[in-house]
C-alpha cells in the first residue's frame, strides 16, 4: 500500500478532492473493505480521501423521512432506539455483520458502495425502497438504490462522486420488517443467502397492501423479488400464500455455485427463508394503524 | 511519499509519531512504539488478535490507518493494569484458567473491556456475541466466557 492521504474537513472540500482525483482517488469511510482490498493489492488508489472529519456524515435522522448519513456505522444502526419497532429488520441486518470491531467502524455508505451481492444491510434498504444521494462537482443527485446497484463491486456512482446518504420513508400504519440470514455459523460469516422483507397490511381485513422482498447472495447484485411481491399484494397473507411467494422467489432468482454453497441449495434456502421472514413480519405486525 | 506527523494518546500518554499514510495503527503500536502486546495475525479483521480500544470502542487495529487516529485515544493491553495491579478482567482470565497459548488473549480482553463498559450486566449469550470477532483456537471459549462474567457486575438474575 502506498498513497497520498487527504483529510477534508468539509463536504465541499471532500467533493473537490474527489473531482480532482477522479478514478485515482478512493474515499475512505470505515475501511473494513477498502484497507483489506488495498493490502491484497486488488485496488491501489494513488489518493485516499478519508471522510471521518467531514461533519454530519455520521448522522441518523428519523423524523419523517429516515436519513442515514454515509458514515453511520452498523453499531449505530443496531443501537438506534427509533428503529426498534417497524424498522427492526434494519437492526437485524446490521447486527449480523462481522464482530463488534467491524461494526464499530464499518459504515452503511461503505456497505452500499462496496456493492457485495452478499451484503446484509443492503437487502433491508432495498426492501425499504431506499434512495441513494451522491454529491459530485456538478451537484447533488438522488436515485433509487435498486437502480444504483449494478453488479459485484459495481454501482452507478460516478468517478469522484461521494455517496452522502441513504434515505427512505418511515414505515407507517400496519407495517413490519424482518431480516434473516443463512450462514455456516452464527457470526463472522458472509451470507450464503439473506432475506429482507417488509409487509404492510390494511387496517380492516388484514390484506397485504404492499410487500417487499429483497435477497442477498442470489444474483450479481442484491435482488428484489418483484414477482414474489405481487403474489402477496391484495391478498390475505395465509401460510399458503407465504409459501407461494417463497416458491416464486426461488424460481426467479439466479444464484451461482461457489465455495459457500451450490446454486440449488441457495434456491432451497430462498424457498424456506422468504416465507419465514414474511411470517416474522406478521408476528411483529402492529395491531392498529399508528 | 510525504510523512504525517501524528499525535496519538496511547494508554493515557501522548505520543508524537512520524509515519507514512499507509501504515496502520497496528504497525505504529508494534513497530514504532514497541507495544507488542497487541498481536498481528490475519490482517483482514477476521481474527481479532489486533483488537484495541479507539475512543473506548473495540476496533481491529490492522485495518485502521494510524492517520485516522490523529488526536484520538487508544488503549492497548499494556494500558489496563493500574499501579502494578492487574485489571479485574485480566485477573479473572488468570483465575479461570482462560488462557492457553495466549495469542488471542489481549484482543479478547479488550473486546470484553469495551463490552463490560457498555453492558456491565451482560448475560453469557451477550458476552459470547460480543467476543464473536475474537477467535481462539485453544480454549473452546467456555472459560473465557466464565472469566468475563466473573469480572462483570454481580447480577443474581443473570443466566
Amino acid at each position: 500500500m502506498s498513497f497520498e492521504y487527504h483529510e477534508p474537513t468539509s463536504l465541499a472540500e471532500a467533493v473537490d478532492l474527489g473531482a480532482r482525483f477522479g478514478a485515482d482517488g478512493s474515499f475512505l469511510a470505515g475501511g473494513t473493505d477498502l484497507i483489506i482490498q488495498m493490502r491484497r493489492g486488488k485496488v491501489a488508489p494513488p489518493h485516499v480521501i478519508s471522510l471521518h472529519r467531514v461533519p454530519g456524515l455520521d448522522a441518523i435522522e428519523a423524523n419523517g423521512r429516515v436519513r442515514l448519513g454515509a458514515l453511520v456505522t452498523h453499531r449505530a444502526i443496531e443501537r438506534c432506539a427509533a428503529f426498534r419497532g417497524q424498522l427492526r429488520g434494519l437492526i437485524e441486518g446490521a447486527e449480523v455483520v462481522g464482530g463488534h470491531q467491524v461494526r464499530n467502524v464499518g459504515t452503511v455508505g461503505g456497505n452500499v458502495v462496496n456493492a457485495s451481492p452478499a451484503a446484509d444491510v443492503v437487502p433491508v434498504l432495498l426492501a425499504l425502497d431506499a434512495t441513494v444521494t451522491c454529491v459530485g462537482i456538478d451537484g447533488e443527485r438522488t436515485e433509487a438504490l435498486e437502480e444504483f446497484l449494478v453488479g459485484p463491486g459495481r454501482t452507478r456512482r460516478r468517478a469522484g462522486e461521494l455517496l452522502t446518504a441513504l434515505a427512505f420513508a418511515k414505515p407507517e400504519g400496519r407495517t413490519a420488517t424482518a431480516f434473516l440470514k443463512a450462514g455456516r455459523r452464527q457470526a463472522m460469516e458472509i451470507s450464503v443467502v439473506c432475506v429482507a422483507a417488509r409487509l404492510k397490511l390494511d387496517s380492516a381485513g388484514g390484506r397485504c397492501v404492499a410487500a417487499r422482498i429483497a435477497l442477498g447472495a442470489v444474483a450479481p447484485a442484491t435482488w428484489r423479488a418483484h414477482a414474489a411481491e405481487r403474489v402477496l399484494e391484495g391478498r390475505v397473507p395465509t401460510p399458503d400464500v407465504l409459501r407461494e411467494a417463497g416458491r416464486v422467489a426461488a424460481e426467479g432468482c439466479r444464484p451461482i455455485t461457489d465455495v459457500r454453497a451450490s446454486a440449488r441449495y441457495r434456491q432451497l434456502l430462498v424457498e424456506t427463508l422468504v416465507p419465514r421472514a414474511l411470517a416474522r413480519c406478521l408476528e411483529r405486525m402492529p395491531e392498529r394503524a399508528g | 511519499m510525504s510523512k504525517l506527523a501524528l499525535t496519538l494518546t496511547i494508554n493515557g500518554e501522548r505520543h508524537e509519531v512520524l509515519t507514512e499514510p499507509h501504515r496502520t495503527l497496528l504497525d505504529v503500536l508494534r513497530v514504532d512504539l514497541g507495544l507488542t502486546g497487541t498481536k498481528e495475525n490475519c490482517l483482514e479483521a477476521e481474527c481479532g488478535v489486533c483488537t484495541v480500544l479507539l475512543d473506548r470502542r473495540a476496533v481491529n487495529s490492522c485495518i485502521v490507518l494510524a492517520a485516522q487516529c490523529q488526536g484520538r485515544e487508544v488503549v492497548t493491553i499494556e494500558g489496563l493494569a493500574r499501579d502494578g495491579a492487574l485489571d479485574p478482567l485480566q485477573q479473572a482470565f488468570i483465575d479461570h484458567g482462560a488462557v492457553q497459548c495466549g495469542y488471542c488473549i489481549p484482543g479478547m480482553i479488550l473486546s470484553a473491556k469495551a463490552f463490560l463498559e457498555e453492558c456491565p450486566d451482560g448475560t453469557e449469550a451477550e458476552v459470547r456475541e460480543a467476543l464473536a470477532g475474537n477467535l481462539c483456537r485453544c480454549t473452546g471459549y467456555q472459560k473465557i466466557a466464565d472469566a468475563v462474567l466473573a469480572a462483570a457486575r454481580p447480577n443474581p438474575d443473570r443466566r
